[in-house]
């Protein structure tokens, strides 16, 4: 099995993760890698994420506010747009069927 | 067979796959369009890039195609401003070897900016929470790295990736008068403690350590040829 099939994995969903670590409220780049890092899909570098990031703000999917901090320069905050809830909703979907897909295929092989 | 499969057969065998190979899989797709009825065209996709898809070489090419990467390094007096003005061509440091080398690469498709800090190791690290991220150490400095995109968002891309810069190494004009002031101030050091024959004695010793030094770039060079 190729080392960096999570990679590749995660590929794939990126988008959605990042979109659905917004649903709660606005959030900003550090703090989406380190809700991913906690949710089990290890450390995702700012190469990484920003580039998903930028994909989904030119698709108007998210917004962004640059804000100055008291201390330092301050930070992009990212929010989700109501196409981007919309995107959301429908492509969970659609990942939740090939998901399980995926498993009624495994677990019939793991079952073996 | 189809004209399309005769075409496939052509392209493999100038992709340079085994004769047995490329009748193995002409036969498996005439056969799956056989069964299915499907256009080949319509199933398999364009002729040409379908051919490269099944060549394993070109398979295997592929993620290098889409990232490139160069190892460089620059003295201490100029390297952050090298290491900004590469980041703004694209350039991300992935790590900094035991010889000073920037280990970087840039994603071909999609090249992002990179701003860099340099800080004495151990201190003064910048917060992550703006987006900076530890990306490599050497002797005494550790340097961090951050996206342009984490301030300026989809701004902090560039449109292309610019030519990559030819050269390797970096020395600027501060560290050869360095160099020149302290190869003065040995010989002036030894000819004081060892009299008249004390420039003799520098120079051969720093001819020594020119051709050890010189020694190690070549093996270096070689390796790195022999790497590729």
């Amino acid at each position: 099995m190729p080392a960096d099939r999570r990679a590749s994995w995660l590929k794939g969903v990126l988008d959605l993760l990042v979109l659905a670590t917004l649903t709660e409220g606005e959030s900003y780049g550090y703090e989406i890698a380190k809700t991913l890092a906690d949710a089990g899909f290890g450390q995702i570098k700012g190469g990484t994420l920003y580039p998903v990031l930028n994909r989904l703000e030119e698709a108007g999917l998210v917004v962004a506010e640059f804000r100055v901090a008291d201390r330092g320069p301050g930070r992009r905050y990212y929010r989700l747009t109501d196409q981007g809830r919309r995107t959301l909703a429908e492509q969970s979907e659609l990942w939740l069927v090939f998901d399980e897909s995926v498993r009624t295929i495994l677990s019939k092989e793991a079952g073996r | 067979m189809t004209a399309y499969f005769d075409t496939l057969t052509e392209r493999l065998r100038a992709h340079g796959l085994p004769a047995a190979d490329i009748d193995g899989i002409v036969a498996d797709l005439s056969a799956y369009t056989a069964e299915s009825g499907a256009d080949p065209e319509e199933e398999f996709g364009p002729v040409d890039d379908f051919a490269r898809r099944l060549t394993p070489k070109e398979d295997n090419d592929g993620p290098e195609m889409e990232t490139e990467t160069w190892r460089w390094t620059a003295d201490a007096f100029h390297e952050r401003a090298r290491l900004n003005e590469f980041g703004d061509q694209g350039w991300e440091v992935e790590r900094v070897d035991a010889f000073g080398h920037f280990i970087s690469h840039r994603d071909r498709a999609r090249p992002q900016r990179w701003e860099y800090l340099r800080t004495t190791a151990g201190r003064d690290r910048p917060p992550a929470a703006e987006g900076w991220e530890h990306c490599g150490n050497w002797m005494i400095f550790d340097y961090y790295k951050r996206p342009k995109s984490a301030m300026l968002g989809p701004a902090g891309e560039l449109p292309a990736p610019p030519t990559a810069s030819s050269g390797r190494v970096f020395w600027s004009k501060r560290f050869y008068l360095w160099i020149g002031g302290y190869l003065v101030l040995l010989i002036v050091l030894l000819t004081g403690v060892l009299g008249p024959s004390g420039p003799t004695i520098a120079i051969s010793l720093l001819v020594t350590v020119a051709v050890m030094v010189l020694w190690v770039i070549v093996g270096q060079r070689r390796a790195r040829n022999r790497e590729g």
